[in-house]
């Protein structure tokens, strides 16, 4: 729908804003995110958590990540670059 | 040593645990005493969480042909059912199985985790297919996803909509679909809205497994599962099963109606690439089906005390995960109240699975009771009586904490 190429430093910032607060209530030991932050190693968020975070991410922009994509990211940032690629696709 | 760096950390914290004795996944049945006891550290114990729910683990009839196997066509098949591991036994059962739940065909694997990588792995072509899988399905669903190497999407744990909505925007290059969800799911005992997803798979050309490896035997007016007791038997694509529970074996396998299921015979990995059970597997497996198609009275009794502990322990005032079912599960807030009130209750003489993220659904700990039909009026009455002093000790179990 909209003009890809303009749109996406902004687009991907939301996601990335969108990632990062989903994962607030999970970051127990107040780690500063940002995009290089591992999801286990430094998270120490479990899979299925991940999983779910995605799950909320996908009705939220109504789109499909599926389970392969989410088991080849580590960090936030391949994350959001992995939905951002997606979106670009599905919508 | 590298490879070995990554567990450091679990392997600390399992050590301590076992160092201290109050390990939940390195507890050893030291003797066994009958169906719903053993001996665990030197003491008698209620056996509280297996998956005995209809207590057949010593029924007469099926160890008596499970000796007759042994003698007649000894121990092993030293072989896979591709190859040399077929004997007649294995054949009967995939029909004796088939007419129990009124389906054409049946195949039969070497456990239940073997069942669902065959079907789905041999089912699926990951160039054209995908496979969309419930949250909360389990493990052996999603490994079967990684081996058949398809796309793999997961929906909202038994939400219908949130399948519809995954279905809808799947991409048209894919020819085949296949949808996974469970009958009853073993943590919290619920159970799937099976009618609405076979509507929403067929409406949008999927195929629909059913995973029934709880629920076969114990849902549906004659023990077929949560697909009969939803009045769809007949219209699941395909029906998955253990015999490691009800029928108390080892063993698994994939039922359906569509002829073209016997082609898992020759695309099907997991079929052909590791041994058949044992004969006298097969025959105790095959017993334990008969006797328990031909006596309802024992799924009556697992009702019966499920019914009756569901009661007390809501009389508790314990947080309960879902309605009465085989499985009875009281959720605690964190990990180390779950581990806490599980070796209490092991101490009180009863034992049951504790289950801590990521092994459970939600965020959620939980301590999970597996009712057999076997559990004895004594049973039940220590079972209550540990449920009611923990529910005392531990505040945080309860609804009102
Ligand atoms: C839903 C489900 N499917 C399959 C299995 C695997 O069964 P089996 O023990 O026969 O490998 C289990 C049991 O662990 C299960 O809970």
């Amino acid at each position: 729908m909209t003009a890809q190429q303009p749109g996406v430093q902004a687009d991907d910032d939301l996601v990335y804003r969108r990632i990062c607060t989903l994962l607030e209530p999970l970051n127990q030991k107040g780690v500063k995110l940002h995009r290089d932050i591992d999801l286990v190693a430094d998270l120490e968020v479990d899979s299925v958590s991940v999983l779910d975070i995605v799950m909320d991410i996908e009705d939220y922009y109504d789109i499909s990540i599926p389970v392969n994509t989410i088991s080849e990211t580590k960090t936030i940032g391949q994350l959001v670059d992995a939905i951002h690629a997606i979106k670009g696709q599905q919508s | 040593m590298s490879l070995f760096d990554k567990f450091e950390k679990t392997a600390a914290l399992y050590n301590q645990l076992s160092e201290m004795g109050k390990n939940p996944f390195t507890v050893v049945m030291e003797e066994v005493l009958g169906p719903t006891r053993a001996m665990i550290k030197g003491r008698e114990t209620v056996l509280a969480g297996t998956h005995n729910y209809l207590g057949q683990t010593f029924e007469p009839k099926a160890i008596a042909a499970a000796k007759e196997a042994l003698d007649n066509e000894g121990t092993g098949t030293t072989g896979s059912r591709f190859a040399n591991g077929t004997f007649a036994g294995h054949k009967r059962l995939e029909r004796d199985i088939a007419d129990f739940l009124g389906m054409k065909h049946c195949v039969v694997f070497s456990t239940g985790y073997v069942a669902n990588l065959g079907a789905i792995a041999g089912l699926i072509d990951p160039s054209e297919d995908a496979v969309l899988v419930d949250a909360d399905c389990h493990a052996c669903i999603y490994d079967a996803c990684s081996l058949s190497g398809a796309e793999t999407i997961r929906f909202r744990h038994n939400d219908p909509d949130s399948l519809d909505k995954r279905l809808s925007r799947l991409d048209p290059k894919f020819k085949g679909k296949l949808v996974c969800i469970e009958g009853m799911y073993s943590m919290y005992g619920d159970t799937a809205p099976v009618k609405e997803f076979v509507e929403v798979a067929h409406r949008h050309g999927a195929m629909l497994l059913v995973d029934e490896a709880h629920s076969f035997g114990v849902y549906g007016k004659t023990g077929k599962g949560v697909a009969e007791a939803e009045g769809v038997m007949d219209k699941i694509d395909f029906y998955t099963g253990t015999f490691s529970k009800a029928l108390a074996a080892i063993g698994g396998f994939v039922a359906s109606n569509h002829p073209q299921a016997e082609y898992l015979r020759f695309s099907s990995r997991p079929y052909k690439f590791t041994a058949s059970p044992s004969p006298a597997t097969i025959a105790s497996a095959g017993a334990a089906l008969k006797n328990i198609k031909e006596t309802p009275a024992i799924r009556e009794a697992l009702w019966a005390n499920a019914e009756r502990l569901h009661a007390a322990l809501t009389q508790f005032g314990l947080r309960l995960a879902s309605g009465p079912a085989p499985v009875i599960s009281v959720l605690l807030p964190t990990k180390e109240e779950a581990f806490a009130a599980w070796n209490f209750l092991l101490d009180q003489g009863v034992y049951v699975n504790m289950a801590i993220p990521p092994g459970t659904p939600g965020k959620d700990s939980l301590l999970r009771l597996a009712v057999s039909s076997a559990h004895t009026g004594d049973d039940i009455d220590q079972l209550v009586a540990a449920y009611g002093a923990m529910a005392e000790a531990f505040q945080a179990a309860r609804v009102t904490a």
